[in-house]
């Protein structure tokens, strides 16, 4: 049906009728938004009900809010059985945790020179071959004279060391002074609590024979909560470590790097004089990772800077728990880290938009047959 | 004067210690390590040295290649054996999310009943009794008695004016009203139909069958469509890629399939009809054409962009290898290598986020509804996506089995 006028390609009338309305509501808001009376009014309803879900339920009737205090009691049920779900879930990571082990354990002979692996165990054909052969034959052309000595190195140098230095939130807690007691780190293994037991895990250092401590083995324990608050069960979201304990380090004599001595010139207040006293006190170093504030038994709170350092510390027990020992090879090799940093750069910028389009509503398409 | 000098501190006496003032701190031992220290300073002001610094740190920073090929051959054989170790633990990790899969299989059949409870409180098949219904308020939300008459006053006359609400009305409306996630997928137009959802379940795959998770949307009879149960279907990758062991880290949704809606004569609300004058170039003549095209709406959900089902799970020639994850899916849709064909980037920015809406479904929302219905869950999940560099919440990096798409 051909209309003759030379009429501009335009919305349909309904369209337009619909568009007009529109319009017109949003003068008359913008009107009504910028009368003075109308604002204060306005404000004093704002803020005499706040528009959160929880007022909006008090606006309920007593039956319904009856009913809405029945589901949240069975939220309390569920939440019992999750705590069940989070306990069977610790036992299935134990068991794991025993079919991992051998191959933990081979890796730590590799590491430490204790087994060569065959031909078989050592091949391995990566994506990026050519880039890394290139990357290597640059890096040793430059080191030719000391290549010599290195057919003797046994097993894989500084293995555990280059991780810590390799990962951000353990490099930031490493001194100098720590780096040569780490190059005895031989191995890192998770335990787990048994069956029966609260639940807890702990991180055990395998150390060679040292001039430092006579340890060998230095221990961290993470104690955890794995039942809902009583005063407040909705919050429960599984396992979390509430507490961890270390161990004493027997250090050889001179050795002990978490302690530093300072002189200390006094003068008495009275008599003028002054004297030179030494004083021990704490130094900087990894090794207070096995001297953790204690989380205090007399339910006594924390100043702010004893929690953030504890909260850091369960932080550092969780990652090596359940990234670093699992998959060192890859903190070694630095592959897992820039992995990690990606996972955090997406966490910004969730919120996209995802409308899509609205279909345009103007069409230069004369060819194609009307679709009715 | 007894000589007191160079004496332990623990050996002093109270007395003296009351009267004395600090007057100088002096480290000992650590001479070397500050003229150590000083030689640093002057070694990091000199050019050559900063300059040759600067190379070596160019080539070793960030690229696991550098580092790696830098070390003698018989070293890097034994990193390689340890990569070799690392696939195996990989597919290790897959049998355990498999049977991590098994257990939350095991313990929906034990919530099961609880939410079958739910259910029919909500849709007022069953009336709670007084002790089912027992519930302290919160501490903080003490209230004197005075408020409390004048709010006993109010309720009375609410209840005269209305008439006894059945159940808990609009429950899961007001769910998806109260979550901005599900909120932004809802259209006015979707509000009346969604008063009808009555229940929402997640139903897991069976043993021996490919890892995945339905949602079952249950709708009381209506107007709109006849179905009673809408689903939608996550299947999930739970095995390493062969070509890239190392990115496994769980299971992962990787496709979605919906379902047909069996909608009423003219109540389809994913279609509209546009009326459109078109003129046609030549002669000037104008014509009117009726055309339907999609429209926004929650209903939408049942009916996602494909995802092609393919052995080598390569989607087309365009894109990366497919499935892929959630946070992957945005990298590419980043890094803008996802380009025309199948992989439209409305189609991308679409499933990435209904991968996340389906996930979250599943972990958060049928779980927990009454503390989505009331609000209560919503800041806790504000406090997870808190972005602003603060120190990571431990209490949710502490699931075991974490929050991963599963």
């Amino acid at each position: 049906m051909a209309d003759n006028s030379k009429t501009e390609d335009t919305a349909s009338d309904s369209l337009e009728a619909a568009k007009n309305a529109t319009n017109k509501k949003e003068k008359l808001a913008d009107q009504v938004m910028q009368n003075p009376q109308v604002l204060a009014a306005l404000q004093e309803r704002l803020d005499n009900t706040s528009l959160t879900p929880s007022s909006y339920i008090e606006t309920f009737p007593k039956a319904v809010i009856r009913r809405i205090d029945a589901l949240k009691k069975l939220q309390v049920k569920c939440a019992h059985i999750e705590a069940k779900f989070y306990e069977e879930v610790h036992d299935l990571e134990r068991k794991y945790a025993a079919l991992y082990q051998p191959l933990f354990d081979k890796r730590r002979e590799f590491i430490n020179g204790e087994a060569e692996p065959t031909d078989a165990e050592a091949e391995w054909h990566s994506e990026n071959e050519d880039e890394e052969k290139l990357a290597g034959d640059l890096k040793n052309a430059v080191v030719i004279d000391e290549k010599a000595e290195e057919t003797n190195v046994k097993g894989i140098p500084d293995f555990w060391f280059t991780i810590f230095r390799n990962v951000d939130m353990l490099s930031e807690l490493v001194q100098e002074y720590d780096e040569p007691i780490l190059k005895h780190l031989q191995d890192i293994k998770v335990k787990f609590s048994e069956p029966g037991q609260p639940m807890s895990f702990s991180l055990e250092f395998h150390f060679g024979p040292n001039d430092y401590f006579s340890n060998s083995v230095l221990t961290k324990t993470y104690k955890m909560k794995s039942e809902p608050d009583k005063t407040d069960p909705f919050s429960f979201e599984g396992p979390e470590i509430v507490d961890c304990e270390g161990c004493t380090i027997d250090w050889k004599k001179g050795k002990n790097v978490t302690v530093k001595t300072i002189k200390k010139k006094q003068k008495h207040k009275g008599r003028g004089t002054v004297r030179t006293i030494t004083k021990q006190v704490p130094n900087d170093s990894f090794f207070n990772f096995f001297s953790p504030i204690k989380v205090s038994g007399d339910g006594e709170s924390l100043d702010e800077d004893s929690e953030f350092t504890l909260a850091a510390d369960f932080e550092i027990g969780h990652f090596f728990r359940e990234r670093i020992v699992p998959r060192a090879v890859l903190y070694f090799t630095g592959e897992a880290i820039e992995d990690d940093d990606n996972f955090e750069e997406d966490e910004e910028g969730e919120e996209e938009e995802l409308e899509g389009e609205e279909e345009g509503e103007e069409e230069e398409d004369a060819e194609t047959d009307p679709k009715v | 004067m007894a000589d007191i000098d160079n004496k332990e501190q623990s050996e002093l006496d109270q007395q003296d210690m009351e009267d004395v003032e600090e007057v100088e701190e002096e480290e000992t031992g650590e001479d070397a390590n500050s003229k150590a220290r000083q030689l640093t300073v002057q070694m990091m002001q000199n050019p050559q040295i900063l300059a040759a610094l600067q190379e070596r740190l160019d080539g070793l920073v960030g690229t696991s290649a550098g580092y790696v090929e830098s070390l003698p051959k018989v070293v890097k054989r034994r990193v390689n054996a340890l990569k070799n170790l690392q696939v195996q633990c990989a597919q290790i990790e897959a049998k355990f999310y498999e049977e991590v899969h098994e257990l939350e299989r095991k313990y929906a059949a034990l919530y099961q009943p609880l939410f079958d409870k739910r259910s029919e409180i909500i849709n007022a098949i069953y009336e709670p009794t007084e002790e089912e219904c027992e519930w302290k308020a919160d501490v903080d939300e003490e209230i004197s008695d005075e408020m409390k008459e004048k709010a006993k006053l109010e309720e009375e006359k609410k209840d005269e004016e209305k008439e006894d609400p059945k159940g808990i009305p609009e429950f899961w409306l007001t769910v998806f009203k109260n979550v901005d996630l599900l909120s932004d997928m809802v259209q006015e137009h979707d509000e009346p139909i969604l008063k009808y959802l009555k229940d929402i379940k997640v139903k897991f795959s069976e043993v021996g069958q490919p890892m995945s998770f339905t949602l079952e949307f249950h709708f009381e009879p209506n107007d709109y469509f006849t179905n009673e149960v809408l689903t939608k279907t996550y299947r999930m990758r739970s095995e390493p890629d062969d070509s890239d062991p190392f990115s496994f880290d769980g299971p992962e949704i990787m496709g979605c399939t919906g379902c047909q809606i069996d909608w009423k004569k003219g109540k389809n609300v994913t279609l509209k009809t546009i009326k459109k004058k078109q003129k046609h170039k030549g002669r000037g003549t104008v014509r009117t054409v009726t055309k339907t095209v999609s429209n926004d709406s929650f209903f939408n959900f049942f009916s996602p962009p494909e995802v092609p089902e393919s052995g080598d799970l390569v989607a087309c020639s365009k894109c990366q290898t497919w499935p892929l994850s959630f946070s992957s899916l945005k990298q590419l849709l980043e890094q803008k290598k996802i380009s025309n064909g199948i992989c439209d980037d409305d189609s991308e920015a679409i499933l990435a986020a209904d991968f996340e809406i389906g996930h979250f479904l599943r972990e958060r929302i049928v779980p927990r509804s009454v503390l989505y219905f009331t609000g209560e869950a919503i800041e806790d999940d504000d406090d997870d996506y808190d972005e602003e560099g603060e120190e990571a919440d431990d209490e949710k990096d502490q699931n075991p089995a974490e929050c991963k798409q599963q």
